[in-house]
């Protein structure tokens, strides 16, 4: 009975009608030829009939053949279609096809397109790859595996944000990331800053992150305009999509099968500095307490007076009684701030159905602690779904997954900030003589002991005091329901949600620098509920014999979005030690908003194709927007685009050229505003001396706001040869957007720091190309190489009328991004010193160094010029080994570890200090600016020798100088990845309870090559500040990246 | 039947955007459109006082160039360029912030009929822009913050001797507007300053007006000008300038830590570990004594002026360091060193702000390493004291060749009333002695006016503006305008200096005589204006100038050497 509606569902599925009653049963079974399985679901049909069935879960298939039928065709998605004589018991092998290319992609609102008929780029992840590797962050995998897509890392600490970009920054103020659609709802990957990352707060987390890599089944990366159109406002920077595993349960036809995956690695600091240890503290060759090691050789001097007193006072049992210590270099005393961090990730996923109901199940648990001491990020995930094919045709599918993420951190920033504590203040930079690690770090009672507490936290102290909590639960959930009301005609209907809560906690104990040593602690709760509903109604049939085929979809979309943050601000901790809000003296509050936004959408779209190989899209969708003003919250964009599969149109398909694709596409995707952005309002600000306060806001707005375009044209071609062992994808693009929604920033004069409003063009025009060459592709030993080369230049063509420039974000006085016309998007502009009319700098005849000049310039240009990412995958019998290197062309960095660890004189570079410098240039008058000249009209050489010291401490190279030289060129070379590991053979497995076993062994970031980085620095020019924010290329004293060891087992049974 | 409902299902929620109300979400739960003048204006006062006091404003680097504090930051070369922090920050503080909110309180003001609201917010915006153009010469006026009425984004500068008269021009109109009949909305404690006194602003605008006159006396005919400074002096009944200590234009801090309502270079100096700002050498000597202009006259404010963490015998500095200044107690830094000991981290051994400049410390001689409850932070900024004017009119008696002795005698007394004031506002819980009156007050106003009467002409002068040097000690703006158009006080003068010698047997650490001389030397010369703020002002200013090319030439239209 059950085998009998089996079959009836199936041939329900292949839309087959009524059986012949003069019809013959024959039997058979279906394998794979590659692994000698039953072939499960294979499609069984008669040839020249509409008689068909699928196999069942043993591979094994029956069906009624019709007195005119005489072969049967066997198909199965990735495999060659092959015809057989239709007779009893047959047995038939299906190998693998290379040639075809109907590989199904998931584009813009769920729609599934055959790659064929695509007209614009989008490409497609195997997450199982990244699950092999120890990986805790998936975004990463992206890196230099997907051209077009920009994959940038934060700080080397547990669950630190990612950075990505697709296509450049096509947004003046927006955060330029894709979005991100989650089983069709868009969760942002925005990162909640607590703290001004410029002045302190954490290496925080992105959005992202509280998505479990362990249930993703897809991802799609739709790129261009094109490919996103339909997702409208939110997708001019493309579009990730992922699909669950439980979010997308199918009509599968399985017993229960567990698959376990477990991995463990351990994480190190990639690469530390090559500390000198000839010099200790001071400065000229002198001995003194000081931060830089500018002081005397080790040697020359038998003792130093303890730094700080507390340390003998306190513990005088482990001090000298004179109260003097060794002057000896501490080679390692960098090193022994920091350890080995462990990576543990366990998942267990469950799933089987019946063929009309199937059920998913993802556990996971991640535990992540860092090389930092006290880092740590774990993240506990439980995703639930299942899916029923009802009576009636009715197939609804519903999923619900949950994960709490927890991070736990030390505080950032720029030190120098006035009342800032950086963890990293000195940590990488510590005097050669410093044993941080090797002394008490805190008093009894916790307060802690430095070199110079007034200065710095001690690393130690800071690391397990003056910490970022954050907890993240996020809910998402689904449901979706799908009918065929007629032949050509059905219709689904989803509705999700995704809830993301946030709850931080910042604490700066009673002792830091920060605060004024009384204490501080900021909580932060945050909340940010999204529901998406999308309904379809898509009509698709063949015509003329085939020959033409339509498809037409009408879409209907709604968005709600509500935010709420309450952010509190706890001054003065009352009793050590308990770090509750109610235990401080004066509380605040910060911020208590709530913020609201809705979107309504309907569009369609047309697909025409014209024998499989010509196929012609259009597409328009409508947006109404609650953000804009009423008379223009209406605004309608359209896309066109189409492919033309030449090999096939004209026949040219041989051995050598296997298949040949041109492809172009058009489209304009509208943007709205941020909420609230239309009225000038006033901040209540907290009262003075019992009377309320308030203050009209810095940002005045633009009641009249327009919604912003961006337009795009992309031309691409697939190319590929020798029965498809090597491919071509290439693609060419350029992106106008316009009529930006952004802040002109004001002079202070004008009464406001910025306006809201309309303005400006961006352009990014760029090239993408994605190679796969199957070198030796034998049964038992393949070998292959994956290549992507991503270019974009990002250029401001216009700001508003008159505008010169505009702050892109505001970090530093004397270095921060701008916009500006003609400018790549968000160009350095930093300080700079005097030169003359050639561009020779001016020296000060006083004292030999440089001198500062007022304005300001450009001094770097954070967008790299190209990336380049190759990937080999080398497979024999059962072993595979994979290697990843890319590498970044140009882009700027300004980098305050480098600065610093040159102005400390802490590495190998300054090392040759013990002759003078002179510094190529003229003298210069300070006061004007301008060369000095002699007698007779020249300019004079300069001739002053300096020391290494001053060269840079004082007004010239480093710590004091100008930005312009701390902004260095990041190129960098990578070897990213290397996994090795083992299929254990299924015949092995037979008659164990497992199904597969793998086993792999796997590095990250081995190794890298920044060319033009101070040599012994070894800072790796991935590293930002900002997180996943736009304002990129700036650094300042961030974790240093990591490495990664793993070891990766994956089980089914 | 069934497929029906599940149509239905499925359009249900198309169906409900019909109602186009879903979309009318967009109006603001969490911010005011509006707010009545009573919240504005403390917000204007408090801002006004940042823009210009040490710790948070222009007081910060200006403490420096006028040779009261010694600092290792770009001022100490006389290089605080427009990037620097404090000038942005005072350049925000000033248009956005105080100014912006101002001309809302005018406009709403003369909306409602309150006089009072329109008259306190000319005599400040007064106040606020000639202080900005004594500091920064040519400036924003009359295209300022007119982007809100006008839909000016990039106001133009306007020339210094342009705007002086018409301040004095918005002067008299504040005081019409505050000698007006008491209207149905006036203000209370909203008005941190005066409480709502319409007197005392009228008191206040007079003082501003005879500053103003007096700051531009060298200005064209200077004979001309003295009779009208004269005039103005005999017009204006006594009764209408300020007359007393507490009549004084000051901004009242309190002790309160948060939100922070303490004096903003208090804990900058009290708080803060890594403390920026040493006092200087030259002024040191000064009060001490030690320089040849008051030469052995020690003078009793310094308990009151500065603290010193160190204890004068101790011979292990509390840093672990040595010093570059020593003089018992008393350890700082110099101006333009190139010293060894410069750099040198002494942070809990260098002398600090006392009480009277921010709410520090009276010092006792207890020696504390001081900490954010050694003080109270509670002194007021003085924007222009009963003091001031005494000073100011001791300078034109003298200019005029009069006799100043009754002037400056109840100028310098007023200046120890006001020390007293100080300390009576912002002591915690120390036993602090009365000033005023006190033996070693007495001694010392004696010994400055033995000097005066002997003193030339010149002598006199530069006795009259340095006695105000030393009394405005924490208001810096008005010193540095004084320096520019009077040449005095004579400031220290890195540039001929070469080098400078610490007291022989002031560092009880070193064998006397040991303390090494220390090279002082600065590329640029003194700076006759501040540079225009760059990141917030001509880095997006299309209609601003260049940045001054050459800071050490005259610039503001009453300088000295114009």
């Amino acid at each position: 009975m059950r085998k009998l509606t089996f079959l009836l569902t199936c041939l329900f599925l292949v839309g087959v009608g009524l059986v012949n009653a003069q019809s013959r049963s024959v039997s058979g079974s279906v394998f794979s030829a590659d692994d000698g399985q039953p072939v499960i679901g294979a499609t069984v049909k008669v040839k020249g009939t509409t008689v068909g069935t699928i196999t069942d879960t043993d591979g094994k298939f029956r069906i009624n053949v019709p007195a005119s039928g005489k072969n049967l065709l066997i198909s199965f998605v990735g495999m060659k279609t092959i015809e057989v004589e239709a007779k009893n018991d047959v047995v038939i092998k299906l190998e693998a096809d290379a040639k075809q290319m109907d590989e199904v992609v998931v584009t813009a609102v769920g729609i599934k397109r055959s790659q064929k008929s695509l007209g614009y780029a989008a490409s497609t992840m195997a997450p199982e790859d990244a699950l092999n590797k120890s990986q805790p962050d998936f975004l990463k995998e992206l890196q230099g595996n997907v051209a077009g897509v920009d994959v940038r890392s934060s700080q080397g600490t547990p669950g630190a944000a990612t950075r990505i970009n697709i296509r450049g920054n096509s947004s003046f103020f927006g955060d330029n990331e894709p979005l991100i659609i989650v089983d069709g709802v868009p969760i942002g990957n925005d990162q909640v800053a607590t703290t001004s990352q410029t002045s302190g707060g954490g290496a925080y987390s992105d959005g992202f992150s509280s998505i479990d890599p362990n249930d993703i089944a897809t991802m799609t990366v739709l790129k261009g305009s094109a490919a996103a159109a339909l997702y409208g406002s939110r997708a001019s920077n493309g579009v990730i999509i992922i699909k669950t595993k439980s979010g997308n349960v199918g009509g599968m036809k399985k017993k229960l099968e567990v698959t376990l995956n477990s991995s463990w690695s351990t994480e190190s600091i990639a690469n530390l500095p090559d500390y000198q240890n000839l010099y200790g503290a001071g400065s000229n060759f002198s001995y003194s307490n000081a931060n830089g090691s500018w002081g005397a050789k080790f040697g020359t001097l038998d003792s130093i007076p303890l730094q700080n007193s507390d340390w003998k006072k306190y513990y005088p049992k482990s001090f000298p009684s004179s109260g003097n210590i060794a002057y000896k270099a501490q080679p390692n005393n960098v090193k022994d701030l920091f350890k080995t961090g462990l990576v543990a990730e366990n998942s267990i996923n469950l799933a089987g159905g019946n063929g009309k109901s199937a059920f998913n199940v993802t556990l996971s648990n991640l535990d992540q602690t860092g090389y930092v001491p006290n880092s740590s990020y774990g993240r506990t995930s439980i995703s639930v779904g299942g899916s029923s094919e009802l009576a009636n045709g009715l197939t609804i599918r519903g999923s619900v997954s949950f994960t709490n993420t927890k991070q736990l951190g030390s505080q950032f920033g720029e030190n120098q900030v006035s009342g800032a504590s950086s963890s990293f203040a000195r940590a990488l930079f510590l005097a050669r003589n410093w044993d941080i690690a090797g002394q008490p770090y805190e008093t009894p009672t916790g307060l802690p002991i430095s070199t110079s507490n007034a200065q710095y936290d001690n690393p130690l102290w800071d690391f397990q005091h003056n910490t970022v909590n954050t907890n993240v639960d996020r809910v998402m959930s689904n449901f979706s329901a799908e009918y065929k009301i007629l032949d050509w005609l059905s219709a689904s209907y989803q509705l999700g949600s995704s809830i993301y809560s946030l709850d931080r906690k910042e604490i700066i104990d009673i002792g830091s620098r920060a605060a004024g040593g009384k204490g501080d602690i900021k909580t932060d709760i945050y909340r940010h509920a999204e529901f998406e509903s999308n309904f379809l109604l898509t009509a698709q049939k063949d015509l003329f014999d085939d020959n033409f085929s339509v498809k037409f979809i009408l879409g209907h979309n709604l968005n709600d979005q509500n935010t709420t943050r309450q952010a509190n601000d706890g001054a003065e901790i009352s009793v050590p030690g308990i770090y509750s809000l109610t235990n401080t003296k004066t509380q605040t509050v910060l911020e208590d908003a709530i913020t609201q936004r809705r979107l309504v959408g309907v569009f369609g779209d047309l697909t025409l194709g014209y024998k499989n190989y010509v196929f012609l899209n259009v597409s328009g969708r409508n947006d109404w927007s609650s953000t804009l003003p009423i008379a223009n919250r209406s605004y309608f964009y359209p896309a066109v685009s189409g492919s033309f599969i030449f090999s096939d149109a004209l026949d040219i398909k041989s051995d050598l050229f296997s298949i040949g694709k041109i492809r172009a596409g058009w489209a304009k995707v509208g943007n709205d505003a941020s909420a609230y952005s239309l009225v000038n309002t006033y901040g209540v600000l907290t009262p003075f001396n019992g009377q309320a306060t308030a203050s009209v806001g810095s940002a005045s707005k633009d009641p009249n706001l327009q919604p912003e375009f961006t337009q795009e044209v992309e031309l691409g071609t697939m190319l590929e040869f020798f029965k498809r062992r090597l491919a071509f994808d290439f693609t060419w693009y350029n992106k106008i957007s316009t009529n930006q929604i952004g802040s002109i920033s004001l002079p202070a004069s004008s009464g406001f720091s910025s306006y809201l409003t309309n303005f400006g063009k961006i352009q990014n025009t760029g090239v993408e190309l994605d190679a796969t060459a199957k070198v030796i592709d034998n049964r038992d030993f393949k070998w292959s190489f994956h290549y992507t080369f991503t270019k974009n230049k990002n250029t401001v063509l216009e700001l508003a009328n008159g505008v010169e420039r505009i702050q892109l974000n505001g970090v530093l006085d004397n270095i921060s991004p701008y916009l500006e016309k003609g400018m790549p998007f968000g160009y350095l502009r930093g300080t700079v010193n005097y030169r003359d009319a050639q561009g020779n700098l001016l020296i000060d005849p006083k004292t030999g160094l440089l001198i500062p000049d007022p304005n300001q310039k450009m001094v770097g240009d954070p967008n790299p010029d190209y990336k380049m990412g190759l990937g080999t995958t080398v497979t024999y019998k059962n072993f595979f080994l994979s290697a990843h290197f890319d590498m970044t062309k140009g882009g700027d960095i300004y980098s305050v570890t480098v600065n610093t660890l040159l102005g400390r004189g802490v590495t190998q570079d300054t090392q040759d200090r013990e002759h003078t410098w002179v510094i190529p240039g003229y003298y210069g008058d300070a006061n004007t600016g301008k060369p000095i000249l002699d007698a007779s009209g020249n300019k004079i050489a300069n001739t002053i020798q300096v020391t290494t010291n001053d060269l840079y401490f004082g007004n010239s190279f480093a710590i004091n100088g100008q930005t312009e030289f701390s902004v260095y060129d990041a190129t960098v070379y990578r070897f990213r990845e290397l996994t090795f590991g083992y299929d254990f053979n299924k015949k092995l497995l037979a008659k164990t309870p497992f199904g597969s076993a793998t086993i792999s062994f796997s590095a990250y970031n081995l190794w890298f090559y920044a060319p033009n980085i101070p040599k012994h620095t070894n800072f790796d020019p991935e590293t930002n500040s900002y997180g996943s924010t736009s304002t990129q290329g700036i650094e300042l004293s961030a974790a240093p990246s990591t490495r990664r060891l793993g070891v990766n087992l994956k089980l089914t049974f | 039947m069934k497929m029906k409902k599940i149509f239905l299902l499925f359009f249900l929620p198309a169906l409900l955007v019909g109602c186009t109300t879903w979309l009318d979400v967009n109006k603001d739960p969490n911010n005011p459109t509006d707010v009545p003048m009573t919240l504005l204006l403390p917000t204007i006062e408090i801002n006004a006082a940042y823009t210009l006091a040490p710790g948070q404003g222009l007081g910060e680097d200006l403490a420096v160039y006028t040779h009261q504090v010694s600092t290792r930051e770009a001022a100490n070369v006389y290089n605080a360029d427009g990037n620097e922090f404090y000038l942005n920050q005072a350049w925000n503080s000033m248009y956005i912030t105080t100014l912006q909110n101002l001309d809302n309180v005018i406009v709403k003001a003369d909306a409602s009929n309150a006089p009072y609201y329109s008259g306190i917010g000319k005599i400040l915006k007064a106040y606020m822009f000639s202080q900005f153009v004594d500091v920064f010469g040519d400036i924003p006026f009359s295209q300022a913050n007119k982007k809100a009425s006008d839909g000016i984004l990039y106001p133009k500068f306007d020339k210094s001797a342009d705007i002086y008269p018409l301040l004095i021009a918005l002067l008299d109109s504040g005081i019409v507007d505050m000698k007006k009949p008491v209207a149905a909305i006036t203000p209370g404690a909203d008005d941190l300053i005066f409480g709502g006194s319409a007197k005392s602003w009228i008191k206040t605008a007079n003082t501003i007006k005879l500053k103003l006159l007096i700051q531009t006396r060298l200005v064209g005919d200077k004979a001309k000008n003295l009779a009208a400074i004269n005039t103005f002096l005999t017009a204006t009944p006594a009764t209408e300038l300020i007359g007393k200590t507490s009549e004084g234009f000051m901004f009242p801090y309190s002790s309160v830590r948060t939100p922070d309502q303490r004096h903003p270079a208090y804990p900058a100096t009290y708080e803060a570990t890594q403390k920026t700002d040493d006092m200087s050498p030259w002024f040191y000597e000064i009060l001490k004594g030690k320089n040849p202009l008051f030469s052995g006259i020690i003078d009793p404010r310094i308990p009151y002026y500065f603290y010193n963490q160190m204890d004068p015998k101790a011979t292990a500095g509390n840093d672990g360091n040595s010093f570059e200044y020593r003089d018992g107690g008393f350890v700082s830094i110099y101006f333009g060193s190139n010293g060894p000991d410069n750099g040198r981290a002494q942070d809990k051994s260098q002398t600090v702000y006392g009480i009277y400049p921010c709410g520090g410390r009276y010092d006792q001689g207890d020696a504390q390493v001081v900490s954010a409850t050694s003080g109270t932070g509670a002194a007021p900024y003085r924007f222009l004291t009963y003091a001031d004017r005494l000073f100011l009119e001791a300078e034109v008696i003298q200019a005029g060749g009069g006799d100043a002795t009754a002037k400056l005698t109840s100028a310098i007394t007023e200046a120890f009333k006001l020390v007293d004031y100080v300390a009576g506002k912002a002591n915690g819980s120390q036993s602090i002695p009365v000033l005023a009156g006190s033996s070693n007050a007495t001694d010392y106003i004696n010994a400055i006016i033995g000097l005066y009467t002997a003193g030339s002409a010149e002598k006199k002068m530069e006795i009259i503006m340095t006695q105000k040097w030393i009394s405005s000690f924490g208001s810096s703006i008005d010193q540095y305008t004084d320096y520019r158009r009077t040449g005095y006080p004579v400031l220290f003068d890195p540039n001929n200096a070469v080098s400078v010698t610490p007291p022989i047997g002031g560092d009880p650490s070193r064998t006397t005589g040991s303390d090494p001389a220390v090279n002082v030397s600065c590329p640029r010369g003194f700076p006759r204006s501040l540079p225009w703020a760059i990141t917030n002002e001509l880095n997006v200013n299309k209609n601003a100038p260049a940045e001054k090319s050459d800071l050490t030439s005259p610039y503001v239209f009453w300088d000295l050497k114009k």
